[in-house]
């Protein structure tokens, strides 16, 4: 099959003119082999000259394009719809991120900017020869339930914002504790297992003594978290310790009490401490910073193993202690203790120092607290990730907060961390809205960028049923591995790891990768 | 599984050296499974070499391929015409394959790309253990399934020695005591009373020490007669 190329050079609202000579790179693209069409556009995500795109396409029967433009997210869709129209596979249409990756960081060098700018447009076009159009399909969903596991509050405002997408919604309450919510109810019932994918689990579920199957579209974590219960020795020492959720809202409703605060990583059964997450040592800088600012006479401790705050939290460090909270750093080897004949007084071996400190508490805060067992059943059953303290890991804190890593599976509340009950129900909310989006959409699209296995070249070494987060690949009749594509999201771990590389990715295959990466480091290797 | 470990990249890059023509070799069948010589390791060990070459400024051609098993010479002699255009041979295979081609082709030189390590099993994805030394005489249905000649540090017949602790072995604390876990699985299959039964010195003979072994089976050898009408010698 013979290329037809267009390439689209966009002036990003004039960024990119001032710093790119765009008539060298319109001409570097014209003599590109396979280039059909090259066109410079003043603004593509304004969508006016789309059509003049589109006309030209189709005229020179153009069946795959190269785009300079940005990432910005309103330029792929509008464009690949666009494209479709004129019959181009939307996998077919690249888009070369040049505004972050060329304009921004090198405002200040015109030639090497030209010169990357030159060099990515080779490489796209490298690429863009070798790619194959994909299709995908589809697969209706076998039930409309929207399963939501724990009927706090979170699960509550789940099954509400859901059933408003006119889903089943069908709350798991592992108690016998009454739950007011649309739908169906099922007391003293708990998620135990299950297999499928987003649209299509299978679910297992205990309701009393009897195991029973339940089918379910999307589903919503909102199990709580088994937080508030301080566990280990120095929290069950220590009068008057509490989780630094409840600390903080005690601070907020000028509740807290005189005397001295200390702020500690978690405490866990064994006497070991467990590891905090990265939020928790930026609401401990935070707290222990307003704490400071509303009564600076508080003598305040924040003592750690090992500390990490997140970006620019990093900054409260400096100022916590500017404002004079004492940071004391232990060793495992040697974890703070309380008398029992003197609950008042902690000693800690300051890691730093070498000294033994000792401080008499007033209020003694947990920074993280071991999560509830529940979690790692539930996470287990569904295939998803947890975090280190024994809580489901959320995809990514901007652009998923209440998702998961796994399509159609939605968490809130305090199965991701301690909150206060009005968060958890703002995030039940969010989750029972995109859980009950999803299962009213009826079908799944599935396909297009996903794993295939060559079984000739399989070992049915079961590394990549071991590795796929998903579980897409199994061993199949033919004692090779297979993959359920409705399941595949494209990853490409399985593809990385097969030691028989009997797996490629759709369009992202070694001949198309080494290309392109042949074309941008210039050489073999 | 035969589990094996790729030797360190300069101790592999000093070994061609002194080569112009290297042709690279892994197997599909063990070592890929245990991901040390599959075509992943065979492909990754090439451009490793290559990028190398290209940093000491030295001029080597460097080509890759697998063979389904490397310890058969059926397989091996899919690819001849590759190995004898070659200086030499790495082996990405575990040493038997190294030794198939050695055999098959005694002027050729043929290297180890691996350290062939031990009969292994997958504990969980990226961990192999031993658990059997090839003693050629086994005896685990006496010791609750588990095997005290690989999994006890003193390969003791009659354990555990004074030396366990906490489940854990006086040589080195990280490594469980195979007594220990022999006791367990006696006790959790009732059949206690075999910890208690001394168990004498085994038959060493059909073990390593007395020099190669051979395994012989006369129903499947082929008769004279068959090899000849094969053509094989
Ligand atoms: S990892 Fe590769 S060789 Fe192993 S089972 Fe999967 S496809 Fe087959
Ligand atoms: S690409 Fe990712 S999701 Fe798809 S099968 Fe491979 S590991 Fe699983
Ligand atoms: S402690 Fe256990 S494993 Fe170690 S040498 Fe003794 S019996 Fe063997």
């Amino acid at each position: 099959m013979n290329a037809k190329i267009q390439v689209l050079l966009c002036k990003c609202c004039s960024e990119v003119p001032e710093l790119l000579n765009i008539a060298k790179l319109e001409k570097l693209a014209s003599e590109s082999g396979n280039v059909l069409s090259v066109m410079t556009l003043d603004a593509l995500c304004d969508g006016k000259e789309l059509a003049m795109v589109v006309a030209e396409a189709r005229i020179k029967e153009i069946d795959r394009a190269v785009v300079l433009a940005c990432q910005k997210k309103d330029v792929s869709p509008a464009l690949i719809k666009a494209y479709k129209r004129v019959g181009v596979n939307e996998h077919l249409v690249q888009i070369v991120n040049i505004r972050e990756e060329v304009v921004l960081p090198h405002a200040a060098e015109q030639e090497r900017a030209q010169a990357k700018a030159q060099t990515m447009l080779l490489s796209a076009l490298a690429r863009s020869r070798l790619l194959q159009p994909l299709e995908r399909s589809s697969e209706d969903m076998k039930t409309r339930n929207v399963v939501i596991v724990g009927g706090g509050v979170a699960g509550q405002a789940a099954a509400k914002e859901a059933a408003k997408y006119g889903v089943h919604t069908i709350i798991l309450e592992k108690t016998g504790k009454s739950v007011t919510a649309p739908g169906v109810v099922m007391p003293h019932a708990t998620l135990i297992g299950g297999k499928g994918y987003g649209g299509n689990f299978e679910l297992k579920i205990r309701v009393g003594e009897s195991l029973e199957d339940l089918g379910a579209a999307s589903v919503v974590i909102a199990s709580g978290g088994g937080w508030s219960t301080l566990k280990g020795a120095l929290a069950k020492a220590v009068r008057g310790a509490m989780p630094l959720y409840e600390f903080h809202q005690k601070l907020h409703a000028e509740q807290t009490s005189a005397g001295t605060v200390v702020f500690m990583d978690t405490p866990d059964p064994a006497g070991k401490t467990l590891k905090v997450q990265d939020y928790a040592w930026d609401e401990t800088l935070e707290t222990a910073i307003e704490l400071k600012r509303k009564h600076p006479e508080t003598a305040v401790y924040v003592i750690f193993q090992e500390m990490r705050a997140s970006g620019l939290s990093e900054l409260a460090y400096k100022e916590a202690a500017e404002l004079g909270v004492k940071f004391v750093r232990y060793d495992r080897s040697a974890t703070p203790k309380v008398d029992p004949k003197d609950p008042t007084t902690l000693s800690v071996k300051d890691l730093t120092q070498g000294d033994e400190l000792k401080i008499r508490l007033g209020t003694m805060v947990f920074a993280s607290i071991p999560a509830s067992p529940d979690n790692q059943i539930i996470a287990e059953a569904l295939r998803i990730p947890m975090s280190v303290d024994g809580a489901i890991r959320r995809g990514s804190i901007q652009r998923g907060p209440v998702s998961t890593p796994k399509p159609g599976v939605f968490v809130c509340g305090s199965a991701l961390f301690p909150k206060s009950r009005e968060v958890a129900a703002a995030e039940g909310q969010a989750a029972g809205k995109l859980a009950g989006e999803f299962a009213a959409r009826g079908s799944i699209e599935f396909g297009g960028i996903v794993a295939q296995v060559t079984q000739e070249k399989c070992s049915a070494c079961l590394t990549c049923v071991r590795t796929c987060p998903y579980e897409a690949p199994f061993i199949g009749t033919a004692s090779k591995a297979e993959i359920r594509v409705q399941a595949c999201q494209g990853c490409g771990m399985c593809v990385g790891i097969c030691p028989s590389k009997a797996i490629e990715l759709h369009n992202y295959t070694d001949d198309q990768i080494m290309t392109e990466s042949k074309t941008l480091l210039g050489g073999d290797f | 599984m035969i589990v094996a470990k790729r030797k360190p990249l300069n101790e592999i890059a000093e070994m061609l050296a002194p080569y112009k023509k290297v042709t690279v070799i892994g197997c599909r069948s063990c070592v890929a499974i245990c991901l040390a010589g599959g075509e992943k390791e065979v492909k990754m060990l090439v451009s490793a070499l290559k990028v190398k070459n290209k940093r000491d400024g030295r001029k080597q051609h460097i080509e890759g391929t697998v063979v389904e098993r490397q310890c058969e010479k059926e397989w091996v002699q899919e690819i001849e015409a590759q190995i004898l255009d070659s200086d030499v041979t790495l082996s990405m295979a575990c040493s038997l394959g190294a030794q198939t081609i050695g055999d098959m082709y005694p002027k050729h030189l043929t290297f180890p790309g691996l350290n062939t390590g031990m009969f292994g099993v997958p504990e969980e994805q990226g961990v192999w253990s031993e658990k059997c030394v090839g003693c050629g005489n086994c005896i685990i249905h006496t010791t609750g399934g588990i095997c005290p000649i690989a999994r006890c540090a003193k390969s003791m017949l009659n354990g555990p020695c004074g030396g366990s602790a906490n489940r854990k072995c006086e040589v080195n604390l990280e490594v469980d005591c195979a007594w220990a876990a022999i006791y367990d699985r006696l006790k959790l299959q009732n059949r206690l009373d075999l910890i208690e039964s001394v168990t004498p010195a085994k038959d060493w003979s059909t073990s390593h020490s007395g020099g190669r072994r051979v395994f012989e089976r006369e129903d499947a050898k082929l008769t004279p007669h068959q090899k000849k009408g094969k053509g094989v010698t």
